[in-house]
């Protein structure tokens, strides 16, 4: 005869719904460091290369959407979690807007084959540096959780956390004032520009700036733990 | 009378082959799952989770199993109405324990959430209702043995969640939580050996023939615990920072102080659950032996031989050995979500509450307060996921254990009585 387990024991057990969620930001984040190089062949006008790195965002956003599937599937709401639910399904849904952009500019960049216009090029990696900057301090933030549960979101994690969020702010805004700077720039040029150039330039460089407000978002829904 | 003169001896043996049998299956299933946690959490391996267990759960078992062991054999069955009968007792007892060990062979079979302290109360319950009469139950202790299976988890969790606020604010949330947690870890290890053996002494060793002050008991369980912080203070005092290890996770040193921890609070699992647990398997035994060898006197006023103890402990160990093992690994696989620090509180928790409940002799249930312990834990916000559904399982579980148990024991004791008279 078998005998099998019969403790509630081995059922108690859920894996942690932090681990999806590293897992799921780690995967964004590479789709978003695709996007220098991918400025990068943009600027050298290698449209064959810029093809080939929109194809790996586009590959690891796929990739990020499966993990954010899997675990909306494995969180049932009998679960007895440290933080909200509801939170943690937005928190998550927020990561994937991150992704979403980013293969948003990749495919935009590959519809048309463009040329950076001199006047703005300063300013758009001004742009593109901030932007890494604010993806890399989001991705730390995520990489806290486990130091976080550790201590049941509070004291001195959760004040480092709260500082780590603040740091997040403080990028966006900064980039809020790039996107001002390099919106003025091109309104000057843009006599200069094919109107249709001109039009993508405004909507790449909005979309790339949507990247930091949504990583402002991942931030405010972090602090939706913090402050349970 | 006759009966009992006649089939004394058959009674005997068969008492202590259903014991045997009672006892292997609990050794095989609900001490593998107490000890699964440690394993879990990678604290021991299974090889010494099996020695620990083997020590621990004779020394439970003959140290402080006596009380519910009492319990059991004349707590629940008012035998009064019966003393020119004492036949329908044996009856009673066989087919108690055969009704509780045949429903955990099914549930073991099915993989359901059985509890073998449920099961025996349910047969106990049932064969007193039809063998003797609904008056025979000792309603009240029922009541308050029930009532313990719901209060014991709550005291399990509260205290668990207590033990890992403590150890967020005296290890974790300071400056240097490694400094801390080799400070504060001998403390910990000192309130395992101080408070399991406190609570066995305290006035609970009449049957070894030792009767302990008041404050004697408590000068042994500073001696124990000292004795304890010792040994705990040598495994730990060479960990070291390990910088790697902590880059990705800021918490592993800290927690590498708490996996030698485990072993104690292991250790206090097999021990409380010693002290539990098999008494369910030989409170019946012992009734049977008590009434045959005092020539048919249902009231059992002899005291409860060692051996039976001893019996009842080997049994156990005999069923982890064979078959518990392997539940163990299956256990430990499934639960590795509990870090060594959280297993620490859980299980000291656990042990605690277990060892109060076999001291007062209450028959309570080790896996379910396990998870009262662990659910502590998760209300502290230190567990990424519990799945509640659990919990639903485990009240699913009594309501049916109590009627199953009770049923089955009522088809045994007329097929028992049938055979014998």
């Amino acid at each position: 005869m078998d005998i099998k387990s019969t403790t509630p024991l081995s059922g108690l057990f859920r894996t942690s719904p932090f681990k999806p969620v590293q897992e799921h930001m780690r995967t964004i984040f590479s789709c978003i460091c695709f996007l220098p190089p991918l400025l990068d062949a943009l600027y050298r006008k290698d449209y064959q290369q810029l093809a080939e790195f929109a194809e790996e965002i586009i590959k690891l956003e796929s990739e990020a959407d499966d993990i954010k599937q899997e675990f909306r599937e494995h969180l049932p709401n009998t679960l007895l979690l440290p933080v909200d639910r509801e939170d943690l399904l937005n928190l998550i849904s927020d990561q994937d807007g991150l992704a979403d952009l980013t293969e948003e500019i990749a495919k935009t960049l590959s519809y048309r084959d463009m040329e950076v216009p001199d006047p703005i090029k300063d300013l758009l990696d001004e742009l593109l540096e901030g932007t890494m900057e604010i993806s890399v301090a989001a991705k730390d933030m995520i990489e806290r959780l486990d130091e976080l549960l550790q201590v049941g979101f509070r004291g001195r994690e959760q004040e480092k956390v709260s500082a780590m969020i603040a740091g997040v702010r403080r990028s966006e805004h900064n980039i809020d004032n790039i996107m001002y700077r390099i919106r003025r720039r091109l309104f000057e040029c843009e006599k200069d520009l094919n109107p249709v150039d001109a039009m993508f330039w405004y909507q790449l460089i909005s979309l790339i700036g949507s990247i930091s407000d949504q990583a402002e978002n991942v931030a405010d829904r972090l602090l939706l733990f913090l402050s349970k | 009378m006759d009966i009992i003169a006649a089939y004394g001896t058959a009674f005997v043996i068969l008492a202590i082959i259903f014991g045997l049998y009672m006892t292997w299956g609990i050794g095989a299933n609900d001490l593998a799952n107490a000890m699964g946690t440690s394993v879990g959490a990678g604290a021991v391996t299974l090889r010494q989770a099996i020695c620990i267990a083997i020590i621990f759960e004779f020394s439970g078992a003959v140290i402080a199993g006596g009380h519910v062991t009492s319990t059991i054999r004349k707590g629940i069955i008012d035998p009064s109405s019966i003393v020119n009968s004492p036949e329908i007792l044996v009856y009673g007892m066989l087919a108690s324990l055969l009704a509780a060990a045949f429903w955990l062979m099914v549930a073991s079979w099915k993989g359901w959430p059985v509890s073998t302290t449920h099961s025996i109360i349910g047969a106990l319950i049932g064969f007193a209702i039809v063998g003797i009469g609904p008056d025979a139950v000792i309603w009240s202790k029922v009541g308050s043995v029930v009532g313990s299976w719901v209060v014991s988890p709550v005291v399990g969790g509260t205290i668990s969640f207590l033990l890992v606020m403590s150890t967020r604010k005296l290890i974790f949330d300071t400056d240097d939580p490694l400094k801390n947690a080799k400070r504060y870890a001998p403390c910990y290890v000192f309130l395992v050996g101080f408070v399991i053996s406190l609570v066995t002494m305290f006035k609970g060793l009449k049957h070894l023939k030792v009767d302990l002050s008041v404050p004697q008991s408590f000068g042994v369980a500073v001696i124990i615990g000292l004795i304890t912080a010792g040994i705990g203070w040598y495994f730990i005092r060479r960990i070291e920072a390990d910088r790697e290890a902590d880059r990705d996770f800021h918490f592993a040193s800290v927690e590498r102080v708490f996996a030698p921890m485990m072993l104690f609070t292991a250790c206090a699992m097999a021990f409380a659950h010693g002290s539990n647990d098999v008494a369910n398997g030989i409170g019946p035994l012992a009734a049977v032996v008590s009434i045959v060898s005092s020539g048919g006197e249902v009231m059992q006023k002899s005291e409860l031989p060692i051996w039976i103890l001893l019996l009842g402990g080997g049994g156990i160990v005999l069923g982890l050995i064979t078959l518990g093992y392997r539940v163990m690994l299956t256990v430990g696989r499934k639960i590795t979500e509990l870090t060594p620090s959280r297993g620490f509180c859980a299980e000291l928790a656990a042990a605690t509450t277990v060892v109060i409940a076999s001291r007062t002799g209450l028959p309570v249930s080790t896996t379910h307060i396990l998870v009262g312990s662990v659910l502590g834990v998760g209300l502290a916000r230190g567990i990424g996921a519990l799945d509640l559904r659990v919990v639903f399982n485990i009240i699913v579980s009594w309501l049916v254990t109590l009627p199953a148990g009770a049923i089955m024991a009522m088809l045994f004791f007329f097929t028992l009585k049938g055979i014998f008279s």
